[in-house]
């Protein structure tokens, strides 16, 4: 469902993705972990539209992003990590803004709003507006109006930051079952037991490059370690690498 | 004290690393481009001033009056201009700056954080007017031949009066948001600093200036001058600042130092009632600003009408970008007072036709309502300039840090740029035809004037909306903390150039053949074939610039945006 090829970022004085070869499959969930600066958010944005590569093809569901990028989008609910939205709009008014953009049918919309509010604690605070949100109800709308559209592809970066545990349980439960769906969704964190916890796969990137890519066992077998943490894992691998 | 350096610093520090060699944004380029205009504008007030004093000292008696009425006035105005922008300053600098939970976060104490604010806020409020009171004062000087003394006063005293006005504004925003939200009060404030300044230009403009100027007006000009002879109050610190400006001018030192003691001591207590209050109330006013207030109107609601209705027609994805950008534009308040100020503006400007005098001119009135009408498509185009700059320009940057929601959606760059065109382009063709149309039937022109106006401002306007936009978007600031502030930047002063350029060359390749044809119309004569071939290449130049200044800087704007 998504294909990367040679995938490269070169910002001039860094490269901050370095020729990113991965497919992920229809129902998965792919985790994309690394270290700060590790090219993990530039690799999310370009799969998302919002950044042009230098070189190399993003294809969401066998369509090129680069040269479809209207069609490419209809199938994508993103979800940045910093929770920036139309701060004088009210929830409600965003999500249909949203639905208008992606071609909600116009008469299931309104029961699909409540109800997708409803289920991340906003319908009180529908009629609101966004300014008045605190950081984790705007990271909750922006969920929210992701999924409104029944997206084929979920790309999320930092999907828990600022949200309470509450909400993390909760949202970690929607994406299991949107992939139970077949939804693909790929996720880019540093919470690595949400990595753990939640991702069929994990790839992890270290200086624009993939190191290591598999299920956690596959990881451990990388990593030459037995009964072993995510974590350990991630820092063995990245220590061995470190010349990269 | 230190820490209150210490507190400064940043502030200093980035201003100094913008003029760094390497730094992208090329201050240096800005900063001479924006000096050469300041000094442009600094020796034409000089130059105004200057001769203007010069025409006063000429007339006996009443020449000294007006030139002391003069300078009260301007005092006065200077002390309204700080007071106000102060109050706007402190708000923002102590209440809603973003890096002010950082700073309460530091250990420092909260007065510490007050007092580094209030110099910034001082400083930024005040520079302006000071740096345009130079050439004022300097001719003053000049004219009367003051001493050095003079100079040192003056100074003295324009310093006294932006600690004045800044500590007076200090202590009113210390209450104030004790008592309301930080970001209530400023919506409340600018309201009513609006209503104020819209009253003054109502004030001044009915009471139709131009007609002072006619002496048969005055019962008694005895009775005028001692009008203008009047003393403002004693209690006033504008009228010991004055006082002791004219004290030094004519040498008179202990009236001077009486005056500008006055308004030192003014200062300084000011000082300490800013502290005693700071200490008490600013820590207490800041955590109340971190909340949230409620809307100050609720939405209208009138037997479930819904204006979204009226835009029924349009695409759905236009339908929804409409509504997104009227519902964040009249919900933010920083825009309502620029509303409020337009639309006096308009209104004076029609007022303005009405109470021409054609009639009683010694040209023959038909040609000069048609020059004037023909003139009357620059000044709308020139209005309409004004306006696209502070709406339009910023269109873009106005998305801030959410325009990822566009870049994500399934939108193509292209279509979000025409969309925001039309928002604009439809509204503000309307209240350009509106101008044409009612200033044209005030001055009663002929039909093909009323049709030429209203036809080269119907392609006038999308052109200049065109440039607004485009440019705007190739110097959209995503990232500014007010984006409507890149009106004041490079980008901008770029677009009125070219806007004004623009307007100019489609007067200056329709005055002929407009004169041609209004003539032979006049004479009841028939165009020669020269005529009409002139006519049909400068229109038609005229209808290709109006087309590539729509298209090119929209399509420079998409390549802009377009993902890189």
């Amino acid at each position: 469902m998504i294909q990367l090829s040679e995938l490269t970022k070169d910002y001039g004085t860094t490269i901050a993705v370095n020729k990113l070869n991965l497919r992920v499959a229809a129902g998965e969930i792919y985790g994309f972990i690394g270290p700060n600066g590790a090219g993990k958010t530039t690799t999310i944005r370009m799969m998302g539209g919002i950044l042009a590569p230098t070189s190399g093809t993003v294809q969401i569901g066998g369509i090129n992003m680069g040269t479809h990028p209207v069609e490419c989008k209809k199938m994508i609910g993103f979800i940045p990590d910093r929770p920036f939205l139309y701060e004088k709009l009210t929830g409600m008014e965003f999500l249909k803004f949203s639905a208008d953009l992606y071609n909600v049918d116009r008469n299931v919309f309104q029961q699909k709003a409540v109800l997708l509010l409803k289920q991340f604690a906003l319908l009180n605070w529908a009629d609101e507006l966004i300014e008045a949100y605190s950081h984790g109800m705007k990271q909750r709308l922006i969920i929210a109006s992701a999924l409104l559209h029944d997206p084929q592809v979920l790309i999320i970066d930092e999907p828990m930051v600022g949200l309470d545990p509450e909400a993390v349980h909760m949202v970690k439960d929607i994406l299991k079952d949107l992939a139970s769906r077949q939804t693909t969704i790929f996720v880019s964190t540093h919470t690595l037991s949400i990595a753990e916890d939640l991702c069929h796969r994990i790839g992890l990137i270290h200086r624009g490059n993939l190191l290591a890519e598999g299920s956690l066992d596959e990881l451990k077998n990388i990593a030459k370690l037995g009964e072993a943490r995510l974590e350990e894992v991630f820092l063995t691998i990245i220590k061995e690498n470190a010349f990269i | 004290m230190n820490t209150i350096i210490a507190l400064l610093k940043p502030r200093i520090r980035s201003a100094m690393n913008n003029l760094r060699r390497g730094n992208k944004k090329n201050y240096w380029s800005r900063i001479l481009m924006f000096g050469s205009l300041g000094l442009f504008f600094w020796i034409g007030i000089f130059i105004i001033f200057y001769r203007v004093l010069s025409y006063f000292q000429s007339v006996q008696d009443f020449g000294d009056i007006l030139a002391i009425k003069l300078l009260s006035m301007i005092v006065i105005t200077f002390f309204v201009l700080l007071l106000f922008s102060n109050i706007v300053n402190c708000l923002a600098h102590l209440y809603l700056s973003q890096d002010l939970n950082l700073l309460h976060s530091l250990p420092v104490t909260s007065e510490d954080i007050f007092w580094s604010r209030w110099t910034i806020s001082t400083f930024d409020s005040s520079w302006m007017i000071v740096a345009f009171s130079l050439p004022v004062f300097l001719s003053y000087g000049l004219i009367y031949k003051a001493t050095p003394t003079y100079y040192i006063i003056f100074l003295t005293a324009m310093i006294s009066m932006c600690v004045i006005t800044s500590a007076l504004s200090g202590i009113a925003v210390l209450f104030g948001a004790k008592v309301l939200p930080a970001g209530r009060l400023r919506t409340i404030l600018i309201i009513l600093g609006v209503i104020l300044v819209i009253s003054l230009i109502f004030a001044l403009r009915l009471t139709r200036p131009e007609q002072l100027v006619n002496p048969d007006r005055f019962a008694s000009v005895v009775l005028y001058l001692n009008s203008m002879q009047t003393p403002n109050s004693v209690l006033l610190p504008s009228t010991w600042i004055t006082d002791s400006m004219i004290a030094a001018l004519k040498n008179e030192s202990r009236t001077c130092w009486i005056n500008i003691s006055l308004t030192l001591t003014f200062g300084l207590t000011l000082i300490f009632v800013n502290s005693i209050l700071s200490q008490r109330f600013y820590y207490t006013g800041f955590s109340k600003s971190q909340t949230t207030p409620r809307r100050l109107f609720s939405p209208l609601r009138y037997k479930g009408f819904n204006w979204e209705n009226l835009i029924t027609f349009l695409p759905r994805e236009s339908q929804a970008f409409a509504v997104k950008e009227v519902r964040t534009f009249f919900r933010d308040s920083s825009q309502w007072p620029q509303l409020f100020l337009m639309a006096a503006l308009i209104v004076i400007y029609i007022y303005n036709f009405s109470v021409l005098p054609i009639q009683n001119m010694p040209i023959k009135t038909i040609y000069l309502q048609n020059i004037l009408s023909f003139l009357n498509i620059g000044l709308v185009a020139a209005v309409l300039s004004a306006i696209s700059a502070r709406f339009v320009f910023p269109a873009v940057s106005m998305e801030g840090e959410a325009f990822w929601i566009i870049l994500a959606a399934p939108v193509r760059i292209k279509t979000f740029l025409w969309i925001k065109f039309f928002l604009y382009y439809i509204p503000l063709v309307f209240l350009a035809e509106v101008l044409v149309i009612s200033s044209n039937y005030l001055l009663g022109v002929s039909s093909f004037m009323m049709m030429l106006s209203m036809m080269t401002t119907f392609f006038l306007v999308p052109s200049i909306v065109g440039l607004a936009l485009g440019i705007g978007t190739v110097y959209a600031d995503f990232k500014s903390e007010n984006p409507a502030n890149t009106v004041t930047g490079f980008g901008c002063l770029l677009f009125m150039i070219l806007s004004f350029a623009l307007v100019a060359i489609v007067i200056i390749l329709e005055a002929g053949p407009v004169y041609q044809i209004f003539m032979a119309d006049l004479r009841g004569q028939h165009l020669s074939l020269l005529s009409i071939c002139w006519a049909i290449i400068s229109f038609g130049m005229a209808f290709f610039l109006c087309v590539l200044a729509t298209l090119y800087p929209i399509h420079l704007g998409k390549n802009h945006l377009t993902i890189k």
